[in-house]
């Protein structure tokens, strides 16, 4: 699982009305090497909610100098968005759970995959 | 409830088969639709899109300047995808654990017709509506009620999983091609490993019939559909037929599947209960109380399907309307000609007034007992919704306001609607 993924995914158990971000709690995470695209970073950028993405990336221990918040004129800035590409798109969460927020219901991941499924009376 | 009945029905004849047949798809033979690919490679750079229902993950590598995910609740299916380097999560299509307007495009292809009853169709369009930002677009697919040549007859239908399509090709003199055609969506999941390309795995159709055409022989072989009454309209039925054909007739479909060769007393076991167990949602397990019952002329009973085993609901005995619930397995025979959509026990049934079946001819219905290969093809039944014409278009202009039909057209095998977002205001 990606952080551009976890920045979409939320908590869905029944009554929980806060369920996002989803706290990450990783056994195994990998880097990998994927091939920068600054255009690609820069469009994401604006459809992320980026203090889920800080949170998520500090939870993994690879916040790195990510700043709290968008800095103002990021397009340009190239070592900026080498860094949002890193944590997007090159750090992978193997195995670990993901964690609600409100419920503490935990959904796990393996083998990269996140098991979002509900049982019969979360849903 | 009929939530449950719903969600059993999607457990055991959606999900669990798609579990076991998740292998067979993993193979050449499966290409993506081309207007669904276009609907990919049109989406802006930059765009997030959603596969809902990703299945191998087909969809998944389309258009590199996108970021796509994909999410299904077939485990080995989401393995594979992942396998193929693409970001993919389990979930349920009722519930998608995504949050509100994140997407610019939701895909779902060949996927709500899983759903078994109109409520939960509405309900997985409207929570792949509420992942979509305003402005962004979702394409659906679904299996057509109505081929180029031929209709079901019915709309809700269990479908027999088919790994070999050679085998499945029917041979008729009278009436080939369209029999082979309306049984294609069936040979969508066939393996050909002659082939080098992907499909869309269960609405393969025309391309596949003529696939088949050209590189296989043809041969002898039945077709096997079942037919049910809609989960929808469960509450009317009265009466119950379940039949079999003989055991010759079922070892050509399933004498290629290799699992056959394992555990004989099981599947038959296993089978059994299946049958007891798709049945029971439309009346009493007491019906089918062995094999020969099955072959039982009145099995028309008054029973409320959501309590097979309690007493007979009294509001449920409409016995002038006698609308059946016929869980029916048409028989396509090679050398018949007969339609697709025929009912072997047709005689046995206490007929409801639309029935339209017709009795096949010498397909020795009451030979002897099942083997265990018929078995496995009963527990590899697939359920299907298949619409009518407008009938989707129709779903979400009247239940889904948050959607605004932009497209809706027939595509090979299937409806095809494509749909944006829109911003609801409340007053």
């Amino acid at each position: 699982m990606k952080l551009l993924t976890h920045n979409m995914l939320t908590s869905h158990v029944k009554g929980v009305t806060k369920g996002y971000p989803l706290l990450i709690k990783a056994t195994e995470v990998k880097v990998n090497e994927v091939d920068f695209n600054p255009k690609f970073v820069c469009r994401m950028i604006p459809k992320l909610e980026w203090s889920a993405l800080v949170q998520a990336a500090d939870q993994l221990g690879h916040r790195e100098d990510l700043p709290g918040e968008l800095v103002p004129d990021y397009e340009k800035n190239e070592d900026f968005l080498r860094k949002v590409h890193r944590v997007l798109l090159e750090v992978e969460v193997i195995e670990g759970c993901l964690q609600c927020p409100e419920s503490g219901r935990e959904f796990p991941i393996s083998r990269g995959i996140p098991n979002m499924l509900l049982n019969e009376d979360e849903a | 409830m009929m939530e449950e009945a719903a969600s059993q029905l999607e457990r055991d004849h959606v999900h669990s088969v798609y579990d076991k047949i998740a292998p067979y798809f993993n193979d050449s033979r499966y290409k993506a639709w081309p207007k669904v690919r276009q609907f990919l490679l049109d989406l802006p750079p930059g765009s997030i899109v959603a596969d809902i229902g990703c299945g191998n993950g087909k969809y998944l590598h389309i258009n590199k300047e996108v970021f796509k995910l994909g999410c299904d609740v077939c485990r080995p299916l989401v393995d594979f995808a992942w396998s193929q380097g693409h970001e993919v999560q389990m979930c349920d299509g009722l519930r998608l654990p995504y949050r509100d307007g994140c997407f610019d495009a939701v895909l779902s292809i060949a996927v709500i017709h899983h759903f078994s009853t109109k409520e939960r169709r509405i309900r997985a369009i409207k929570e792949m509506a509420r992942t979509l930002r305003v402005g962004g677009r979702i394409m659906i697919y679904v299996w057509a009620m109505e081929q180029k040549r031929r209709k079901f007859e019915k709309q809700d239908i269990f479908v027999p999983w088919n790994p070999n399509p050679h085998l499945s090709s029917a041979f008729n003199r009278d009436d080939t091609k369209p029999r082979r055609r309306a049984a294609a969506q069936s040979v969508s999941e066939a393996i050909d490993n002659t082939e080098n390309y992907r499909k869309v795995r269960s609405t393969s159709s025309v391309a596949d019939e003529e696939d088949v055409t050209q590189t296989v022989p043809q041969q002898r072989t039945q077709r096997l559909w079942f037919f049910s009454r809609s989960l929808d309209s469960v509450f009317d039925f009265g009466s119950l037929a379940i039949s079999w054909p003989s055991s010759r007739d079922l070892r050509h479909l399933s004498s290629a599947t290799g699992e056959n060769e394992g555990n004989k007393p099981n599947q038959r076991a296993r089978g059994r209960g299946l049958i007891k167990q798709v049945s029971s949602f439309f009346s009493p397990p007491s019906v089918i109380g062995s094999e020969e019952d099955v072959f039982d002329s009145d099995t028309d009973l008054q029973k409320d399907p959501n309590d097979p085993r309690g007493p007979s609901n009294p509001t449920n005995n409409n016995g002038k309307e006698n609308q059946g619930v016929s869980v029916s397995l048409a028989q396509e025979c090679g050398s018949l000609a007969l339609p697709d959509l025929i009912s072997l026990q047709q005689e046995n049934l206490r007929q409801s007034e639309d029935q339209s079946v017709r009795e096949p001819i010498g397909t020795g219905q009451h030979e002897g007992t099942q083997s265990p290969e018929e078995q496995v093809e009963v527990s590899c039944l697939r359920y299907y919704h298949v619409f009518r014409e407008g009938e989707l278009a129709e779903l979400i202009e009247h239940n889904v306001e948050e959607l605004h039909v932009t497209q809706n057209y027939f595509d090979h095998a299937n409806w095809c609607v494509v749909a944006e977002k829109v911003q609801l205001w409340k007053i």
